[in-house]
């Protein structure tokens, strides 16, 4: 009987310290509220600049951005991304390192560097990438990045990259190119040559 | 007195079901109230990871061991990268070692905080949730400052870390656990001492020492059943030897050794642990480059390794096997939910339905390691 009691009282005590400390979260609203009404306001994200030897060393995860003025074509992010969302294509340049107006094409990189390919596409599936920041690292001309943060003085931060239809989440960076203009650089017309 | 038998009824839980924690479901047979039997159905989030990991090179397998313990990612890493270091006998620098050990057991603290907030919720106690899940916020936002990510993370690489800490990170993380460790108390005087929590928990679904040995049940479970078993302290990798830490067991706190409270109960003093741990890291962190030993082209040579570490959710064991080439030949991973899940038929018979809920919460499983 006396347990019953007993047990009654435990229970009665232990819910009303629970409810105390419910009681001071609530009268501290202010001081204590976490959230965000989102859409109106939103938590900053982190700006650091540490890091693998680049000052501006990536450390965002966000979508990703390429610079395709300044891509050689290499292929290295391609190679290191582990589900194969970053498809390239590319075309041998009948010049190392010139310019080919009509197709939008600059021999140099921004960091001096000749270019030996045209890019003929450039396309990221971000409905298919895991963010794992794999194929930032390899690039030897740092112009694949993630958008905001550190970076974000390249391109501005892109929070929600929302579309109605998956496939628009397919982002194509390469310029783009009639199948004549290809064909073209594919088989260098004689007479240019002469 | 002989035994009366009701109608046998199957009763199916899941799979989408808010305290299977991922999608799991489970085939119960009832007669009445009263559990006869449990047989869970997995599999739902088979992603083929280990035949994946074949087709990927090594360091390519590190972004899928995050998505096998989504709530550990750190420690999934960890395991991962020491068992590569141990194959290809890399040393790693000492700050390497301190920043891991740091981001497994604060990491640790927000998967425990996880269980332990989600396991209040599955008994039905809704306001603990919210203040763990809030500390825990607060742990993802530093690693989010560190490596750019909250949940999956791809941190720790073959021979380093791919990013040093961040420049205010130690100050950052003395003031987070500054703040915390007050939290715990509160914690208790919410949710552990609780006395309706109490009578949900303890006694119910007790795992004899002998039986969660049998079943290979290890980690927080095993230690709830009053067996002193942690990789930390009797198998130590990294450099785990050098800090000074308790392993908590069970004790049958309010009722027999081996319950559901236990269970909750080490979790909640590993915490305290971790933030042991983690003092101690931040005061003797030492500076260095920590991509020093990265290697150029990771190429193990022929062999194979089995290295255990302790994940939130015991041990996490990785057996990789090597042919020499980029690719590997053969990665195993063994997961501690998944011993974890097997013992729930053995537990879970004779108790009530709205107990399997609260034997399967103590458990804390992650599907997503059980499928992998
Ligand atoms: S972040 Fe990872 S998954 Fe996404 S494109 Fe880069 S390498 Fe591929
Ligand atoms: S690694 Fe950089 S330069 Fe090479 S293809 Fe990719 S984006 Fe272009």
């Amino acid at each position: 009987m006396s347990k019953y009691f007993a047990n009654i009282y435990d229970t009665v005590n232990t819910l009303w310290t629970g409810m105390r400390i419910t009681w001071r979260h609530m009268m501290n609203i202010k001081r204590d509220n976490v959230t965000l009404q989102y859409p109106e306001e939103r938590w900053p994200r982190p700006e650091r600049n540490i890091g693998f030897e680049h000052e501006d060393y990536n450390v965002i995860r966000s979508r990703l951005h390429v610079d395709i003025d300044d891509c050689i074509g290499c292929l290295k992010c391609e190679r290191a991304c582990p589900v194969d969302c970053i498809k390239i294509d590319t075309i041998k340049a009948p010049t190392r390192g010139e310019d080919i107006p009509d197709v939008k094409h600059t021999g140099e990189t921004s960091n001096g560097t000749k270019k030996a390919m045209v890019v003929s596409r450039f396309t990221i599936d971000m409905s298919e990438c895991c963010y794992c920041n794999l194929c930032t690292y390899p690039c030897p001309e740092e112009c694949i990045f993630m958008v905001g943060g550190p970076n974000s003085s390249k391109h501005p931060i892109d929070y929600e990259f929302s579309e109605f239809d998956r496939t628009d989440l397919i982002y194509q960076f390469a310029k783009k190119l009639s199948p004549e203009q290809k064909d073209g650089l594919q088989n260098p017309k004689p007479e240019a040559e002469a | 007195m002989g035994v009366v038998k009701g109608d046998q009824m199957i009763l199916n839980i899941g799979p989408q079901h808010p305290s299977t924690h991922g999608v799991l479901r489970l085939e119960v047979m009832t007669d009445g109230e009263i559990v006869s039997e449990i047989r869970p159905h997995l599999g739902y989030l088979h992603r083929c990871f280990e035949k994946h990991s074949e087709n990927v090179t090594y360091e390519q397998v590190i972004p899928f061991t995050d998505r096998c313990d989504y709530l550990a990612a750190m420690n999934s890493n960890f395991g991962y990268v020491v068992a590569m270091e141990e194959l290809m006998e890399i040393k790693v620098p000492e700050r390497v070692d301190y920043i891991r050990i740091i981001m497994g057991e604060l990491n640790r603290i927000a998967s425990h905080l996880l269980a332990l907030g989600v396991y209040g919720l599955d008994i039905g106690a809704f306001t603990p949730f919210l203040y763990m899940l809030r500390d825990r916020e607060r742990i993802l936002d530093m690693f989010e400052y560190t490596c750019g990510a909250r949940l999956l993370y791809n941190y720790m690489w073959v021979g380093g870390v791919s990013h040093d800490l961040p420049k205010d990170f130690e100050k950052i993380c003395i003031g987070f656990l500054d703040y915390f460790e007050p939290q715990i108390e509160e914690y208790n005087n919410l949710l552990t001492y609780n006395k309706i929590f109490v009578e949900r928990t303890a006694d119910v679904g007790v795992i004899p020492a002998d039986v969660a040995v049998s079943y290979g049940v290890t980690g927080p479970n095993l230690r709830g059943s009053g067996v002193k078993w942690d990789v930390r302290k009797d198998e130590p990798y990294s450099i785990y030897d050098r800090f000074e830490f308790d392993v908590p067991v069970g004790d049958g706190h309010f009722g027999t050794l081996g319950d559901c409270f236990d269970r909750y109960w080490v979790r909640m003093l590993e915490i305290k642990e971790s933030v042991k741990i983690l003092r101690q890291a931040l005061k003797d962190i030492p500076g260095g480059d920590v991509h020093q030993m990265l290697p150029k082209k990771i190429r193990p040579p022929k062999g194979s390794v089995y290295r255990r570490t302790e994940s939130p959710r015991g041990d996490l064991g990785y057996y990789i096997m090597s042919d020499g080439t980029p690719t590997p030949y053969r990665v195993k991973m063994r997961s501690p939910a998944f011993t974890a899940l097997s013992v729930l038929d053995e537990v879970s018979r004779g108790w009530m339905i709205s107990d399997v809920i609260a034997i399967l919460g103590s458990l804390d499983i992650v599907l997503g390691e059980i499928d992998r």
